[in-house]
This record gives C-alpha cells, structure tokens and sequence, in this order.
C-alpha cells in the first residue's frame, strides 16, 4: 500500500464524510463521545472518591506514615523519645503525638458523646491543614488549657431543632460558649469553646480536640504516652522509604503507610470500585463496537455497486477497505475529542460543585494517563468494528457488487 | 490488440445452466471502434464485462496487447483494468461525494506514473475536451444525465487507455444527449486513435461503429466492416 493509495482512500473518506449523510456522521460521533465518557466518568468518579478519602485520611487521620504500639501495647510508652527518633530520620516532615478519649458533652440540655482527641497544636499544623479550617474563632495553642476546638457538625446549629437535625448536636455551639465535658473516669471539667472547624472528613468533624497538657490533666498517661503517632513525609520521599527507615533505623512500634492501611480497610471497597469500572469499560466498548460495526456495515451495504464500479476502474480493494478504515478513524478521533471536552467539561463543573456527603466530597480525578489509555482503547475498538465490515465489502467480486 | 477464443459463460442457477456466452471467438485491431449489438440477453454485456476484466469465463481464453488477462492475480488484473483499460458505464457510475475533478482525477491519482502536475493537467484537458471544464467544481447530482455520461467518459479516458469500453452508455440518455455521447467517442476515436468497444441495442448506433459484432443467444452471428459508418 503506497502513498498514493493512501492518499485516494483517505481522499474518499474524507468526501464521503464531508458530503454524505452528515447527521449519520454526527450521530455516530456523539455516540463515540458519549461512551468515551460513559467509559470513563465512573471509574474517574470512583477514584475521585477514593482520592478524596485518601486525602482526607492522610490529613486529618494518619498522616503519611502512623506509628502505632506494639502488638499487645495500648499506648507508645516512650513517646518523646520515639517523637524524637522519628523527627530525625530523612524525610520526615514531623511526626506528633495523638490521644484519644472519649467523653459526654453536655451544653445548655444537650448531652451528647463524642471523641476527645489530644493534639500538639503548632506540630499538627505541619501534618494536619486543621488549623486551616477554621470557621469561627482560632485554632488551639501549645499551652492552651481550658479551650477546645470542635467540630461544625458537633457544634450544631441553634437554628434546627433537635428533632429535625440529620445527625446529634449540641445544639448551637458558639465561640466562647462553655462546654462541660466528663471523661467518665471522674474528671469533669468546663471547656471555653475557642474554634469551631469543618474539615469535611466525619470522623474530624464529630471530634472535639483539646492541646495535650489538657488531655495530660484529664489523663496523666497523656503525659509521655501516645496512642499513636503520625508522620508526614517531605516531597519527594516516598512513604515506603520512611517506613523502611523508621523500622531499619530503631523504631520498634508497629509503622503502617497510609497505602497498608487503605488496603485494609477499603480494599474489598476498591476491589468493587475495580470491577465497577472494568465493567463501565467493557460496556462502553461494546457499545461503541457494535454502533460503528453496524454505521459502516450499513454505508458499505449501501455503497455495494459504488464499491464494485470503483473496483472496475482499477481501485484496488485495498483502497476501497482503508477509505472505509479512514472514516472511522476520523469519527473516533472526533468522537474522543467530543468525549474528552465533555470529560473535561464535567470535571471542571465537579471541581467547582463537588459531591459532598458527610463522609466524603468528591471530584473527577483523571490522570492524562486515564485519559490516553481509554482513548487508545476506544480507537483500537473502534478500527476493529470498522474495518471488519470494510475488509468484507472490499473482497466482494465485481459482479456481486456491482448487481447490488 | 485483443484476442478473444472459444470464449463461454455459463450460469447456474440451482440445476439450471444458462449459456450467457457460447465460444466467442473475435479477434479486435488496435484503433477500432467496435459495435457490439444484440437483442436483450444476447450476451453483450456479458461479453463486455469478460473483456473489461469484471468477470471470469467458464472457459477460453483472452489475450489483450500480448498478455494473458485471465491468467493475472486479482490484484494484477485491477492494475491492468488502471493503466491499461477505460470503462463507460450505463449508469454513469460517478462516486457521488466526489466532484467532478475529483471523479475523473481519482485514475490517474492511483497511476505511480503520474505527478500532482500531470493529473491536473490530464484531468484538465480531458474536461475541456468533454466541455465541462467550467463545471468542474459541481458535484454529479449538479449535472444532467448527458453531462454526467461525459463526465463517466472523461474519466474513462483520463489515464490514455489502451482500450475503452462502454457498456450501452447511451441507454440512460434521451435522443439528442445520446448523439451528444456518440460524437464524443466518435472524436475520440478519430483524433487519439482510441480502440472503443461498445456495447448497444439500438440500430442508430451503429452509423458510428466501424466494426459491427452481432450476437445472439452468446454465439456471434455477423461480424463485419460498417461501409455507413461515420
């Protein structure tokens, strides 16, 4: 197959598309976009949401890396000296303590349970974007003693009645309101409430954090006792790295990564998410297939006695099949164009409007890769479904087409 | 120029065998403008379609310039159909997407031998010689039957074949269209000394053909010089 052949194929192609039945044309590359999106918009979905909790895990959980006691151990006995082991070590960022207990929070009438966790103010501000989501008053400091910060959803709103609220609140918690809190092993004391925050992550906004010398005085094993540690890593170090340094240079606790820890806990969900998306793909594949399988069988059908003429007049059929192959090129990359505008178009609108529930807010997160692997995909499927019904009509003889 | 012997066609439809062709055997010179007549099933087309390399005979043979056309590879055959043989259909047969430059182009663009300048200047004058040059933009369903039989014609002739053949190329065309057809292959004929076979049912064409081949029932029946030719 010469240049010049090449060039009469893609020659007829491009007319046959340009003046034929254009609505065909533009059906067909609608039909392309749409199940180039359909093939990817879930499994981008799906990933958005799995990011999403990672991120949200890393920043308000574990950070890159958590330290946890050795099996058997409730708490990191010797938690200053392992904090300082940790912060040595290349890169890691910081590493902090947390300690949680739980307590009964009562405000005005309202009596309510939640999880009281101790934190290292200034160190969580380089692991955790805490301090960031302040959406009244200010952020805990090192030697606060008698403030909290709490929790959006925890705080409540004094506007909604209890009975109508979608989850238990304290009913309208505001800046410098008094909470009482009774840790249930006999310490109770009154908290000025300091910062209200919203990080968008459950687990943080349901949570009440105090600075760790006040957790020291509801509980004196907070003094040099840690439930665990987390580590955030500087760019461009890998988690795997500081885990393997940490255990390789004397950290004797139990050292996860974030990625151990999700594969515990959400691999069965991301196994689903993993089928989910494979059968979104293999649907969209089929889809696109058959209609392109079906759009060229029907123009080389139609086009039967045309083929046979042009064979008559000595084009190869070689030709005849590529100029039919042509045509559905030019429909898939339209078709993929159309479908990665309409991508990109959706993924922007979720950047700006994300789907938000109380566990999670997620986007569309592609990768370029994502982006190119299911074009390919598309394309390769496409070729297939177009040049089969082409690769038939062209090896048709003269006089059975040209009878047609 | 084109040796034809014992050529035989036979169709079989179930248990029925039809003899379209019956061991023709026709010998045609280079630069004859040849008239194949007969009533309806007489095999014209049949013949025509053997010669023009679009069918397979049951059986004999068929030379052209030296060469053994039934011997070629199906590949072989669609070049030798490129560069050496020009076809003039009933219909006209343009690709209806392509305009009419581009119908007549699309030859001589497969031809190896032949440059961008070359097929422009070919299909040019091809155009020219039809008088359809200034139409030369429109696309086939812009033209008149007459028009779109010359346009089938230009590209019949735009790669200089050695031999052109017309399957009743006047059949779709009213009296004055027709003569319109005939007189061009008639030119062309005379001035590019092009061999011509063409296939027709009507007797008024025959004034033109210099050889008339009748056949009937596959068999030829007469074959001779027409002294009334133009």
């Amino acid at each position: 197959m010469g240049k010049k052949e090449l060039r009469v194929a893609f020659l007829l192609a491009l007319r046959s598309l340009q003046r034929g039945s254009r609505s065909s044309v533009i059906l067909t590359i609608l039909i392309i976009g749409m199940c180039f999106t359909n093939m990817i918009f879930l499994p981008g979905l799906f990933n958005g949401i799995g990011q999403s909790i990672t991120k949200q895990v890393v920043d308000y959980e574990i950070g890159n890396v958590l330290v946890s006691p050795k099996s058997g151990e409730r708490y990191i006995s010797d938690m200053d000296a392992t904090l300082d082991l940790i912060n040595g070590m290349p890169g890691v960022e910081r590493a902090t303590p947390h300690f949680s207990k739980g307590a009964t929070l009562t405000y005005r009438k309202r009596v309510l349970g939640a999880t009281v966790r101790a934190i290292r103010p200034n160190d969580e501000k380089l692991i955790s974007p805490l301090y960031t989501k302040m959406v009244a008053g200010s952020y805990l400091g090192d030697a606060d003693t008698g403030e909290v910060i709490i929790g959006k959803p925890l705080a409540g709103d004094a506007s909604v009645k209890e009975k109508d609220e979608f989850q238990a609140s304290l009913g309208g918690v505001r800046v410098g309101d008094s909470i009482t809190m009774d840790y249930g092993n006999g310490y109770v004391k009154d908290y000025r409430v300091k910062g209200i925050f919203y990080t968008g992550w459950y687990q943080s906004d349901t949570a009440v954090y105090v600075s760790y010398t006040d957790m020291a005085l509801a509980d004196p094993r907070a003094a040099d006792n840690a439930e665990y540690i987390t580590v955030k890593i500087k760019p461009g170090y890998s988690e795997k790295f500081v885990k393997d340094e940490l255990q390789q240079y004397g950290v004797s606790e139990k050292v996860q990564t974030t990625a151990d820890l999700l594969e515990k806990s959400m691999g069965r969900a991301l196994q689903s998410f993993a089928i989910i998306n494979m059968v979104s793909l293999i649907v969209g594949i089929i889809i696109t297939t058959v209609v392109l399988f079906i759009v060229i069988t029907i123009k080389t059908i139609n086009s039967r006695r045309q083929i046979g003429i042009l064979k008559a007049i000595g084009v190869d059929k070689e030709v005849i099949m590529h100029n039919y192959g042509f045509q559905v090129v030019i429909m898939s990359v339209l078709g993929i164009l159309f479908g990665l505008v309409l991508t990109l178009l959706m993924a922007a609108y979720l950047a700006a409007h994300p789907i938000v529930t109380p566990e999670w807010s997620a986007t569309l997160y592609l990768t370029p890769w994502d982006l190119v692997q299911n074009s390919l995909i598309l394309f390769a499927a496409s070729l297939v479904a177009g040049y089969v019904p082409a690769y038939q009509v062209s090896r048709e003889d003269i006089q059975s087409a040209m009878r047609a | 120029m084109i040796q034809i012997s014992d050529l035989t066609k036979i169709y079989r439809m179930g248990t029925v065998e039809v003899r379209a062709l019956d061991g023709v055997t026709l010998d045609i010179a280079k630069g004859e403008f040849v008239g194949i007549m007969g009533a309806s099933g007489s095999g014209k087309t049949t013949l025509l379609h053997m010669l023009g390399l679009l069918d397979d005979p049951t059986k004999g043979k068929i030379n052209i310039e030296g060469t053994d056309v039934l011997a070629l590879s199906d590949y072989e055959k669609t070049m030798f159909r490129l560069y050496k043989l020009g076809y003039v259909f009933q219909d006209y047969a343009l690709v209806p997407d392509l305009t009419v430059m581009e119908n007549v182009s699309l030859p001589a663009m497969l031809r190896k031998d032949r440059s961008e300048e070359q097929i422009r200047k070919d299909s040019d004058f091809v155009l020219e010689r039809i008088g359809l040059l200034d139409r030369c933009d429109h696309l086939p369903r812009e033209l008149s039957g007459g028009q779109q039989q010359r346009v089938s014609i230009a590209r019949a002739i735009v790669n200089k074949p050695d031999i052109l053949f017309a399957d009743e190329p006047c059949a779709n065309l009213d009296t004055e269209n027709s003569r319109m057809v005939l007189d061009l292959f008639h030119d062309i004929n005379e001035e590019m000394k092009q061999t011509i076979v063409m296939v027709s049912h009507e007797d008024w064409h025959k004034e033109y053909f210099h050889r008339i081949v009748r056949l009937k029932d596959g068999k030829v029946v007469s074959d001779g010089t027409n002294p009334s030719a133009h």
